[in-house]
Order: C-alpha cells, then structure tokens, then sequence
C-alpha cells in the first residue's frame, strides 16, 4: 500500500464500485445470493474506510475492492456450508475467478453482469417504483437513507420494500438471465420507463441534496448508455439517453444562487453544460436513424428544439407544439396535456391555452397537481386577470410541492396582487 | 518538538451505517487530514481481532479481542508533533474521527539519547 503518495480518488467510485461488484458476485452466486452479494460489498466498503483512511489509497483501488469481496463471499460461503448443499458448487465458482479480480479494470466484461441486474431489478413481478428503487441499491450503488431522500419516503418503507423484493427474487428465483426475445422487447421497455423515472426523480428541483439529485441523473443516464450500448440498442434507447442527457445539461442553470428556480426562458444558457448538450445532440441523430419513432423520440424532439435555440427570443415554439400534439396522439396523458397548454400560449396566445387549460380542470389526476393552477395563474396574468390568476396562485400554494417551487409560487403571487 | 499520539476510537457501527459515497469522502477527508504537516505518522488497527496477554501467578494468560469493554473500538493512531496540549487539542479539532467517536491525546516521551 502507497504510503500518502495516494491517488485520488475518481469521483462517486465506491458507489459505482458497489453496484458493479454487487452484480458480478450476484451473477456467479445467482440471484438467490444477492443479500450475501450485498454483504460482502457492505464489509469490503467498511474495511476500506478503516485502512485506507490510515494508510492511503492502494496502487488499483479497484481490484483491492474486488478482491476483498471475492474473499469475503467465499469465507462466508465456507462459514455457512451447512445453508446448502450447492455451496461448494458456489465456492469453487468463485474460486475459479480469481485471477479475474485482478484484472477487473476492464470495464466491458461487467457490463454484462450490470445489464442482467438492471433487467432483474425491472422484472414484471416487482411494482414499478420497487424496480426503481431496486436499481438504484443494487446497480446504483445508493443507500437505503439516499434512496429514500430522493424520492421523499421514510428510511424504513424504503428498506421494506427492499427486503421484500429480494424475498420475492429468492421465492419466485427470478432469474439474473435475459428475457427471451418475445419478453425482451417488454422488459427492455420497462427499464427505459425505470430509468427515466430514475431521471426524473433526481431531476425533480428540492432544496439542499443537489449533488445526490445530480448523482441520480448521471447514473440514470450511465444506465441508458449501457443499454444503448449493448444488444438491446435500439433507437428508442438512443431517442431516452438524448431526451435525459439534453435535460441533465440544464441543471446548474436551473436553480439560482439562492437555490430558487428559474425558468427555462430565463436561464443564463452560458450554463448549460455543454459536453451534456453535445452528447444529447449526437444520441439524437443516432436516434433518427431508421423508421421507429416513439415516445421517447418525440420527448428528446422537444428538448432538442429548445436547447437549440440561441435564446429564449428564438425557440421555435411551432415546433414545439407540433411535437406536443404528436406526443398526444401517440401517449396521451394529462400532464402531456397541460405542458401542451404552455406551448399553445406561446403560439396561439393566451385565451387558446386557457381554452387549452379547461377540459384538464376536471381530470382526476390532476386535481392535487401544483402545476394546473400554476399555469392556469400564469395565463390569467398575462390576459390581465389579476384576481383570478391570484386565487390559482393560492391554489397551486395548498397542493404539494417542492421548497424552491413554493418560494416561485410565492413570487408569482405577490406579482399579481400588486397587479 | 514534544510529539502526541492521538488514539482514535469510535463506535464499531458509525461507519457501517454510512452509505458507499459517504464511505469514499470518509476516507478522503482522513487522507486529507493525514497529509497535514505537524502529522509524523500513524497507523490504522485491523478491526475485529487482537490479543491480551496478562501474566495470571506462574503462567502466561492470552485471552482474544475484542477486549474494550466500552462498544468503542481503537480504530487507529496518529502521531503528531506540537508545542503542547493545547496546541496538540487545537490541531486535532478539525480531525473526521470527531464525525464517529472520540479522540485521546497522549504525550510521547521523546528520549534524547
């Protein structure tokens, strides 16, 4: 071990190291082992802080991590022999990789073993924020505290619920194998949802955890391109990883100094990251290759129109709305309707989206949503209707939403009460 | 200069419970800490194991750790030099084991031979 000359360390590497070997062991151990998978990356991460801490980062801090893994598997497997009779089968598969722990610097072969744990963790079986969940502990390589801080939940109904999808991948032996090909094109379909609900979680604007809400969307992002990457790329992979990386470039543009938000018209686009920017553009001719055009085309279509624009003057809203209106026909939804309203009020003027905003009133799924009479304010300002557009304001204040949301609010509703 | 050891110890569980991201700044702000110029050296202990030797009437007794009574466990040392303990207390406040347990400064006798 290199004494104080130490390397740093790359950014965010223990926790894509944890998902990494998490899934490597769980791919030699199978899915019915993942909780010693766990364990050992548990131990390895905690005998890493208590030497390294003291004696400095070693020469290739990965495969020290590995192999202390590897050990801690087979010595726990050796403790437990009596658990199952396969478990000298296991002992002897991990042995006969020993030598692969060296050498593990080479990214490709785990891409694999990444690639069937992410397929697993969005298996049918499992409830759709319990794959999003299972993602991100077991690929992610985030804690249970992180997990349920991203998304709002209490600690403890996070680890539940991990605890009782990994009991039903034990029971069930959901398998760490890719789907056959006519359930390939389901599940693949799942993870894309899976990792854009991962996306947008993290994307989602709170006060303070901006470096883990960023984390969230870069490894969302990771995931996409490992997918895009592999077999299973397609161009709807390539349409997501466009639609998530043209999003991600705007986020140190999207709050202020004061952690406040701003709007897309109003963000200093000098911020916008631009290897993001420049990475989503080529994902998205990528993407436009060959006939398919899906949802996830249509949504990197309209981030693509507005991060092309020079500013905010030259968006080509038309563009835009024509984007919104496909989007409809396509996958119509209340929430795709209401964006659809902000658009028709840059085209058509304010009495279309307010005639736009209407039939949404009613919508069930809208009835708790902040952003209806946000909007809904929003229009009525600008036709003039100040009192209206304050009792909006008022509304979108009683619904749920974030801090630096709330404080926005606020703003508008001061604005239109001095009218 | 008279030198210190500071004796780390925390409480076996504070740095299980931290998640891999909080892991690797752990340990970066105790490497940071380790490269600050008053530190002479210092060591991390290898968790979960250890020995006590007693002499019990003619034989030798070797009896194995864990042996701390308290839940805390020494988790390593540091040897730093400073004019006194009060410096010795003031380098050592901004140390990350204060994050997980406690910190006990011991002067070394320093012979001159």
């Amino acid at each position: 071990m290199d004494e104080l000359s130490s390397p740093v360390l790359l950014e965010n590497l223990f926790r894509r190291e944890a998902g990494r070997i998490v899934s490597w062991l769980a791919g030699l151990l199978g899915s019915n082992h993942l909780q010693l998978a766990e364990d050992a990356v548990q131990e390895t991460m905690l005998r890493a802080v208590q030497t390294w801490s003291f004696q400095g980062i070693p020469e290739k801090p990965e495969a020290w991590l590995f192999r202390v893994a590897h050990n801690y598997a087979i010595s726990a497997l050796r403790r437990n022999i009596s658990f199952e009779d396969k478990t000298d089968e296991l002992i002897a598969a991990l042995e006969s990789r020993r030598q692969y722990v060296e050498d593990v610097d080479t990214e490709e072969n785990l891409r694999d073993d990444e690639l069937r744990m992410i397929f697993m963790c969005c298996h049918p079986q499992l409830a759709q924020n319990v794959q999003i969940a299972l993602s991100l502990k077991l690929v992610g390589g985030f804690s249970v505290g992180e997990i349920a801080r991203i998304f709002f939940t209490e600690e403890k109904t996070v680890a539940q619920q991990l605890v009782r999808a990994k009991r039903l991948i034990r029971e069930q032996n959901l398998p760490l194998v890719m789907p056959h090909q006519a359930e390939l094109q389901k599940r693949l379909n799942s993870v894309l949802d899976v990792v854009y609900l991962m996306f947008s979680g993290g994307y989602a604007a709170h006060t303070g955890e901006e470096l883990i809400r960023r984390d969230v969307c870069l490894e969302a992002l990771r995931l996409g391109r490992l997918v895009a990457a592999s077999s299973m790329a397609a161009p709807r992979v390539d349409a997501l990883v466009a639609l998530m990386a043209l999003q991600a470039a705007r986020l140190p543009a999207r709050t202020d100094a004061a952690g406040d938000l701003v709007l897309l018209e109003e963000q200093d686009r000098s911020l916008w990251d631009d290897a993001l920017l420049a990475l989503g553009f080529s994902y998205f001719d990528k993407s436009i290759v060959g006939g398919e055009i899906s949802e996830w085309h249509i949504q990197a279509a309209i981030a693509a129109t507005y991060a092309s624009a020079e500013s905010a003057e030259t968006i080509d809203w038309p563009a835009i709305l024509e984007h919104y209106d496909q989007l409809i026909e396509m996958a119509p939804s209340p929430i795709v309707a209401l964006n659809r309203a902000v658009v028709v009020m840059k085209v058509h003027g304010s009495e279309a989206s307010l005639a736009a905003l209407a039939p949404l009133e009613r919508d069930d799924a809208l009835r708790r949503y902040h952003l209806l009479p946000a909007v809904r304010g929003r229009v009525l300002a600008e036709l003039g209707r100040f009192a209206e557009a304050e009792v909006a304001f008022s509304a979108a204040l009683e619904c749920d939403c974030t801090n630096p949301e709330k404080r926005f609010l606020q703003r508008q509703l001061e604005m239109v009460r001095s009218g | 200069m008279p030198q210190y050891m500071l004796l780390l110890r925390n409480n076996g569980d504070s740095w299980r419970k931290l998640s891999p991201d909080d892991m690797q700044k752990t340990i970066e702000k105790y490497l940071a800490w380790r490269k600050k110029p008053f530190v002479v050296g210092g060591a991390g202990l290898v968790d979960g194991s250890g020995r006590v030797v007693q002499k019990k009437s003619d034989s030798v007794r070797v009896t194995e750790g864990p042996f701390s009574e308290s839940t805390e466990v020494m988790g390593g040392y540091y040897t730093i030099e400073a004019e006194n303990y009060d410096e010795a207390v003031q380098l050592s406040r901004d140390n990350p084991n204060l994050d997980f347990g406690t910190i006990e400064i011991r002067e070394v006798i320093v012979s001159h031979s």
